[in-house]
């Protein structure tokens, strides 16, 4: 690396020091809504540690570990200084300075309105404006990736664009028209409220344009893994990547048909139509292929791998693998996560299925799954594979590492299968406390205990990752240059399709004027969908 | 450049089916969508507001007229609490001199501004009945209710011991009963937060709020917007009623004897 190393260290501890805490408050969480502990005197104080768990893991984590990721691959798959240096680091002050207010108005209990801040509930204004310094801080993130990648192709014209760059400025383009959706629903229709100079608020369309923000997202948090995937994988377990195409064509797809689907959150609200309902959960269908798409591509790398290691038959290849290697492990772990959370999420995504486990545990356990787990253990791993590059590091401890991706893999098991369980019987989300005296609910009762077990293991987890990182040797030898995935036939010339976002990017925008121009104008027309704004915290 | 056009063209019809499903086909398998032909279909599958109820008339009972604005909660000048002082000459028998009541009324001193303001908008709009408070309440105007709340609002409030064992608090005022859809007493009427409308408990008299709260069980007292209060109230025990009350009375009752 040239210029960024300390920029994207500071990205990456205060991303992980954000974790460290926000975990401990999630593992409380189960703990005192367990069997273990008696009923909260406040709930209150459950609703604050939701509010600040969610946002630090939800914003402040993806955010700083998408920008971190984002500045190290300008560089490494660039092969050159990143440029605006300056701007990086004023986009990281913005997003700490953001951080801590939030976490300021959060900690002192005046906006326990969860992550996902639904109108009527109003926090204080400084919760608000905290998250949009983040967001602008990673706006000017977007605006350096694009940046950078252009002066690249300046230099190198015509040439086919790394795909790690390629991926990760797909990333950035999909949060830049992603995050407009919550920019929006904050500065004209939350501000106004949370600073006093209304006392109603449209809350239904606060919640369309949250859901143009919220499932993108997703697939925003998303994008670190699936570079991981593609450009990570193959080379660290010996092998090549099957198609380099197939990598690109997933990344446009994502940036297709990631943003034009969050109504599906939306399938219990009455201010939508079925319609627009049913067309949304149509497109969520599609962003499944390029997830399928890139399943199988990895599984055929990982296969070639195997093969390379003198694996034969149909299944044989499977034990010739490198399962002593971290990434391997890491890799076979978040497909299981991927996995199941991708089965529940055509459940969610269904019209009809959603009805039974709309706002259950269910979903909790989905995206603690795919989020939590499938992307965050290969945010762990970036993390590991970077290190030695930011730090100048002596190789990390193999076996701290397996046990710390063992500990996360089970522990996340065993903390989402019993909420996906309880879900299917109706155990509803966001509840303080649960009744188990109820006998209804005395049976269900078990299963909040395991997932407090679960999460305890996730924190040993997170604590010896963050052991791991800290005890690195600085400095100890200087770092071998850095390497991506070769394919396993070698990228020549790139279709030019393939090689740009306008035709996305214009897809992207003209799919998101179609799914969501009606709904969003007919709420801003209609008079009656104004209800009065619930100020949310302590007086 | 054709690849970009089959790109498009594959979205577009991709796009169009969708809607057509969404908009035209499964709405055509419903027969609330269908009654009035297609184009009204297409309507109600994008969201456009529909009159259900066919224009039946609105129910004979309603619960109040009054809209709670933040007007209403803020401070006012104290020419407004002086002539409140004077209008409130007429509540002295049952309230107290001091808004203390020493008759079984609420204590009015230190209640919240709005609370006053839409009970005695209540009482004059008769959506809140009482033989007393209705025929003293029919001839304020509104600028007097605001003065009246202004004073009472000064006045100080009567105020328990600080809780320091937890487990005197009853488990309805802490947390509720959720099993019962009975939300904690707390979570609008100060402790955990403070919801605009709900009054300032602490020191009422016990008898004042076991009776509301079997009006309210009832239904003969239905001045709660959206029935909250008589959604709660109809969900509590006898014994939940008894011990809540005593619960927010139990140092009101001291301060009265000194």
């Amino acid at each position: 690396m040239f210029v960024a190393r300390r920029l994207v260290l500071a990205h990456f501890w205060l991303a992980f020091a954000g974790f460290a805490g926000a975990i401990v408050l999630g593992e409380w969480q189960m703990y005192v809504r367990s069997p273990l502990h008696a009923w909260l005197d406040n709930p209150e104080h459950y609703y604050r540690s939701v509010t600040v768990h969610g946002t630090v893991m939800a914003y402040v984590l993806p955010t700083l570990v998408a920008m971190g990721l984002g500045y190290a691959l300008s560089e490494l798959a660039l092969k050159r200084p990143l440029a605006g240096l300056r701007w990086a680091w004023a986009g990281f002050w913005l997003v700490l300075v953001g951080t801590l207010m939030a976490a300021a108005a959060m900690a002192s209990g005046h906006a326990s309105v969860l992550y996902t801040f639904y109108p009527p509930m109003i926090a204080s204004p400084f919760f608000y404006i905290g998250i949009v310094l983040v967001v602008v801080g990673s706006w000017i993130w977007v605006a350096l990736m694009s940046i950078n990648l252009r002066a690249w192709r300046k230099e190198n014209p015509g040439a086919a664009v790394p795909l790690a760059m390629f991926g990760n400025v797909a990333g950035a383009y999909l949060w830049a028209w992603t995050s407009v959706g919550a920019a929006i629903e904050i500065l004209v229709l939350i501000l106004p409220v949370a600073l006093g100079f209304k006392d109603t608020i449209d809350a239904g369309l606060a919640r369309v344009f949250f859901s143009w923000t919220l499932h993108a997202i997703v697939y925003f948090w998303l994008m670190p893994t699936y570079i991981a995937f593609y450009t990570l994988v193959p080379r660290a377990i010996g092998g090549r990547l099957y198609s380099d195409t197939m990598g690109r064509v997933a990344f446009v797809l994502f940036l297709v048909f990631s943003m034009p689907i969050g109504i599906h959150h939306l399938f219990a609200d009455p201010q939508i139509g079925a319609g627009f309902k049913f067309v949304h959960a149509a497109m969520t269908a599609m962003v499944s292929v390029p997830t399928l798409l890139t399943v199988f591509t990895i599984v055929a790398s990982v296969e070639i791998a195997g093969r390379m290691r003198g694996g034969k038959g149909a299944f044989g290849w499977i034990r010739t693998l490198p399962w002593e290697n971290p990434m391997m492990l890491a890799v076979a772990f978040s497909f299981v996560m991927l996995g199941f959370g991708g089965a529940g999420g055509l459940i969610n995504m269904s019209y009809q299925l959603n009805e039974s486990v709309h706002n259950t545990q269910w979903v909790t356990g989905h995206f603690h799954l795919i989020f939590g787990g499938a992307i965050v253990i290969m945010y762990f791993m970036i993390a590991y594979e970077l290190w030695p590059q930011l730090t100048a590091c002596a190789p990390l401890p193999a076996r701290l590492v397996r046990v710390q991706l063992w500990l996360w893999f089970v522990g996340m098991m065993v903390l989402t299968m019993p909420w996906h369980y309880v879900g299917i019987l109706g155990m509803p989300r966001r509840m303080a406390y649960y009744d188990f005296t109820a006998p209804a609910l005395q049976a269900q009762a078990w299963t909040v205990t395991v997932s407090a077990v679960g999460g305890a293991m996730l924190v040993v987890s997170a604590l010896v990752f963050l052991y791991v990182l800290a005890a690195a040797r600085r400095g100890a030898m200087s770092p071998e240059p850095f390497t991506f995935s070769l394919a396993a036939h070698p990228v020549g010339r790139v279709p030019p399709l393939l090689n740009g976002y306008a035709l996305w990017v214009s897809m992207m925008i003209a799919l998101t004027v179609v799914n969501y121009g009606f709904p969003i104008a007919q709420l801003a027309v209609l008079k009656e969908t104004s209800v009065p704004a619930i100020p949310m915290g302590l007086r | 450049m054709s690849a970009a056009r089959w790109s498009i063209a594959a979205l577009v019809v991709l796009t169009v089916v969708s809607f057509a499903v969404g908009f035209a086909w499964l709405p055509s398998a419903h027969e609330d969508f269908t009654a009035k032909g297609l184009w009204d279909a297409i309507c109600r599958a994008a969201g456009v507001p529909q009159k259900w109820s066919g224009g039946a008339p609105a129910p004979a009972t309603h619960s109040t007229r009054v809209v709670l604005d933040a007007s209403m909660q803020r401070p006012q000048a104290q020419e407004a609490i002086g002539r409140g002082a004077t209008l409130a000459l007429n509540c002295t028998m049952c309230h107290g001199p001091r808004g203390l009541s020493q008759a079984n009324a609420p204590n009015l001193a230190g209640q919240y501004p709005e609370v006053i303001i839409k009970q005695l908008m209540d009482y004059r709009s008769g959506d809140r009945a009482n033989s007393i408070m209705q025929a003293l309440a029919v001839n304020l105007s509104d600028a007097n209710i605001r003065d009246l709340a202004a004073y009472f609002t000064y006045l100080p409030k009567p105020r328990n011991a600080p809780v320091t064992d937890m487990s005197i608090v009853p488990a309805l005022v802490r947390v509720g009963d959720p099993m019962r859809n009975v939300a904690p007493c707390a979570a609008c009427h100060g402790g955990i937060e403070r919801k605009p409308g709900a009054p300032w408990l602490e020191g009422m008299p016990k008898e004042y709020l076991v009776q509301q709260l079997a009006a309210f069980a009832a239904g003969q007292r239905h001045n709660d917007s959206h029935g909250q209060m008589r959604n709660m109230a109809r969900n509590l025990t006898p014994q939940q009623i008894d011990d809540v009350a005593g619960f927010y009375a139990r140092h009101g009752e001291g301060e009265e004897q000194k």
